[in-house]
């Protein structure tokens, strides 16, 4: 069967919330059923059919074409199948999905992966702030699952994380990693000002020298055994964690943020 | 234009009238005597098989000021929960804005909410939320007690004149209808870390009791005669054993008219095995030997709610048992402090499902509309959406026992719940919803139907289920509008504020301007509330009313 495609007709100048073009909810639902979903955007409801042209049965499959920055809520809960983005995406990608695969090749916006509890997240462009973070007000980010950012991720990535990894080759913002809870996140390029902020726990493994908070405490070099095998389990990723020249056993660890609980640990590459 | 509501069944308690079938007249916005013969209708509703009152009136509902936009600061998932995409009302789609406060109240045939705790430097942003509010009227009761500049005169020995004119003076500045007082002293106590305050305990620095703050601005209410009496909210509440701290209380006010607000949350015994348990009837004992007091319930009901308060201490003890996880406890420097901590009761809690009962308990044993409220300290107990379902609690009978059931049954063990068989009249909850809860506040313009009165009525279509009935208003009038059909809200019109304005020495205005000017960091013409933009002129929107001696349940009945 092909993929379920939905391919963009023109650009609305409102937000729309893609959230019903989800595998599951779209599942034994025909071609015209599909059609005739409406959606959310602005004060509006749009039909689907008035948005994209549909082409493609398989609803464990879905490819959005044409997509753009105004997209929102895309692989919303998302709990099977796969679903491949050509463009940009706008807020809110992948939001407390539960399994499955999302993959974008553009850019997202904020809020990508935020609260996000199994599965696994692919952006090959940049994406913007709050990545795998909490919603305004709710206490625990993301719960699980992998997030692989190829370009550059905003502030506050993994802002109230409590597990699983987040993975960016490019730069991170200003706060990344603050209030984790738990989680491990990398960052191969440079990370912004206050990184760690108000780390309860959890770990950040970072290429270059952070500019950390007062509240961390240098706690000298090691050889941790234990990082091949954390780059052992990016080997199946397309990405540069899992190149062999990529993994290292040698770091600098800082403990912090005493400010808080203090048993969070940034590992910088020596 | 004359209006008619033709022969419906007319719940006034001012007129004794029990479910008597009756015409109601109403020229513009005054209810008016029968016409003569032949006098021209301009329209008339028949509501054969309906149920009239006046408009409802809740007197303790936190809808507005800083504690209220703090927890909703401190809650977007609630907004986020509840995006109903209702367009066309402003902000319609964030819970608790102040035109869903509006329209979901007049639904249920209420006119006038008070609300019942306005710091007075919050209360610009009272009165502007409360303006924003649509449909229903507001009025708003001034927090003293914890101020350092009432504690200062305490502790100097002013006279009890110059209290009365700080007392009535706030009462002018923050456009207010009563007085507040909560836990009084024990804010200020917080700041010098005490964790728990007392009747008789002591405020560090400024020597005085809480009994004493409670007794002097008691008298000065009664002096500059606001006819609403002092409305307190006692010291340690929700600590176990806390019953002998409200008997103390009622015994403080010295034959006084006092109210207790939420009193349910002083029911508390310490004992049983977990050292909680039912002080229901030791409390109602004690209510029925001091007929100066007059005291609402503020029921739990099951659900998530937020709890909200400027009592610092209950707040911050509690703060462990947010759900969820999270709490904002703040201070004003010079007035006090307050605390947000969201909740949720839970039927299968021992102790929730004891608070349950021991509101119905006081409730169902007080036998005396016409001293005990009806409320839940909104948000506190339950938001005050659930009111339909609580007055079917108080009419049913049947429904109560099938409720406690669901209950912790440990809980159910202890109370006297299910041998108590009142069931509450329609009289019963006209008298307290609207005829003895308008006298209460000193608002002899409404809570009755008599010629004269303004036009809130509400008409309900009677039904067998009490929770249906009152979700949802036949119609509602305000000020002789429809404002409500069919439980839907047809007019968007705006409310009043109710104020007092009782007499003061106006060289108090010196002393006060000069404390602002050195203790605080904006002028005090910054925090009095005069030439309010809220989309009406002050005049139509305040509306005062006259000045007397405080309420006495036996000389209203």
């Amino acid at each position: 069967m092909t993929a379920l495609t939905f391919t963009l007709k023109q650009r609305p100048a409102q937000r729309v919330d893609l959230s019903p073009l989800v595998c599951q909810k779209l599942a034994g639902l025909s071609p015209t059923d599909i059609a005739a979903l409406e959606l959310d955007s602005g004060k509006r409801k749009i039909r689907v059919d008035e948005l994209f042209t549909i082409a493609g049965y398989d609803t464990q499959q879905i490819v959005i074409k044409n997509s753009y920055a105004k997209l929102d809520f895309i692989g919303k809960e998302l709990t099977e199948g796969e679903i491949r983005i050509e463009g940009d995406v706008g807020s809110y990608l992948g939001l407390g999905m539960k399994s499955g695969t999302i993959t974008v090749n553009g850019n997202a916006g904020l809020f990508a992966a935020c609260e996000m509890k199994k599965g696994f997240v692919q952006i090959n462009g940049n994406t913007g702030d709050f990545l795998g973070a909490a919603l305004p007000g709710n206490k625990m980010g993301m719960k699980g699952g992998t997030v692989l950012v190829k370009g550059n991720a905003g502030e506050r990535v993994g802002d109230h994380m409590r597990r699983g990894v987040i993975l960016i080759e490019g730069n991170a913002g200003d706060y990344c990693g603050s209030r984790m809870t738990a989680g491990t996140i990398a960052v191969m390029g440079k990370t912004g000002r206050y990184t760690g902020f108000a780390m309860r726990r959890g770990t950040l493994l970072l290429w270059n020298k952070p500019e950390l908070p007062a509240t961390f405490n240098d706690c000298g070099s090691h050889t941790l055994a234990f990082l091949p095998m954390l780059f052992a389990s990016f080997r199946s990723f397309d990405s540069k964690f899992a190149d062999p020249a990529a993994v290292f056993n040698r770091v600098r660890r800082y403990g912090g943020d005493m400010a808080e609980m203090g048993r969070g640990e940034v590992l910088v590459r020596l | 234009m004359l209006i008619r509501l033709k022969g419906g069944k007319v719940y006034d308690p001012a007129q004794a009238l029990d479910g008597e079938i009756r015409d109601i007249y109403f020229r513009d916005s005054v209810i008016v005597d029968k016409p003569e013969a032949g006098a021209m209708i301009d329209a008339d509703y028949d509501i054969a098989g309906c149920v009239v009152m006046a408009g409802a009136i809740d007197i303790h509902s936190h809808i507005a000021g800083g504690n209220v936009n703090t927890a909703r600061l401190l809650l977007p998932e609630q907004h986020r929960n509840f995006v109903a995409r209702k367009l066309g009302h402003r902000f319609s789609t964030s819970r608790w804005s102040a035109t869903e406060t509006g329209y979901r109240y007049a639904r249920m045939g209420y006119t006038t909410v008070v609300e019942p705790a306005i710091l007075p430097i919050n209360a610009l942003d009272a009165h502007l939320q409360m303006a924003d509010i649509p449909i229903i009227d507001t009025a708003g009761l001034a927090i003293l007690g914890n101020d350092d500049y009432l504690l200062r005169l305490m502790r100097s020995g002013a006279s009890q004149s110059q209290i009365n004119d700080y007392v009535a003076w706030t009462l002018h500045s923050t456009r207010c209808l009563g007085l507040k007082v909560i836990n009084a002293g024990g804010a200020n106590a917080f700041k010098s870390n005490a964790r728990s305050f007392d009747l008789d305990d002591v405020v560090p620095e400024y020597g005085v009791s809480s009994r004493h703050i409670l007794q002097t601005l008691q008298r000065a209410a009664c002096e500059v005669e606001i006819p609403h009496p002092v409305h307190v909210h006692c010291n340690n509440l929700g600590v176990p054993g806390n019953v002998d701290t409200a008997l103390a209380t009622m015994e403080a006010a010295q034959g006084l008219p006092m109210h207790l607000a939420h009193i349910q949350f002083y029911g508390y015994g310490n004992e049983g095995d977990r050292g909680f348990s039912s002080a229901a009837a030791k409390l109602i004992d004690g209510f029925k030997k001091h007929p100066n007091i007059t005291m609402d319930v503020g029921q739990v009901l099951f659900g998530q709610t937020v709890t909200i308060s400027g009592d610092v201490i209950a707040q911050y003890s509690r703060r462990n048992d947010a759900s969820p996880n999270k709490w904002i406890a703040w201070d004003a420097e010079c007035e006090g402090s307050g605390g947000v901590v969201p909740y949720r009761y839970k039927e299968t809690s021992f102790v929730n499902s004891l608070q349950w009962l021991i509101g119905l308990e006081i409730f169902l044993l007080a036998e005396d509309p016409w001293r005990l409220f009806f409320t839940t300290d909104h948000p506190n107990g339950a938001p005050f959406t659930m009111y339909p379902y609580l007055i079917r609690l108080l009419m049913d009978r049947d429904y109560r026992l099938q409720c406690l059931e669901q209950l912790n049954q440990e809980a159910v063990a202890m109370s006297l719940l299910k041998d108590l068989d009142k069931e509450f009249s329609l009289y019963d909850i006209a008298v307290m919803t609207r005829t003895a809860a308008a006298r209460l506040l000193g608002l002899p313009d409404r809570g009755h139907l008599r010629p004269g009165a303004v036009a809130d009525i509400a008409v309900y279509r009677e039904q067998a289920d009490k929770a249906a009935m009152f979700a949802d208003a036949e119609l509602l009038f305000k000020n002789g509008r429809l404002a409500v059909q069919n439980g839907a809200v047809v007019e968007r019109c705006n409310g009043t504020a109710q104020v007092v304005q009782p007499l003061f020495d106006h060289r108090i205005e010196r002393d006060l301007q000069n404390y602002y000017d050195r203790f605080y960091n904006l002028g005090l013409a910054n925090f009095t509330v005069g030439d309010v933009d809220a989309g009406q002129a002050d005049s139509e929107r305040f509306r005062a009313h006259a000045c007397g001696r405080p309420y006495l349940a036996e000389n209203a009945r």
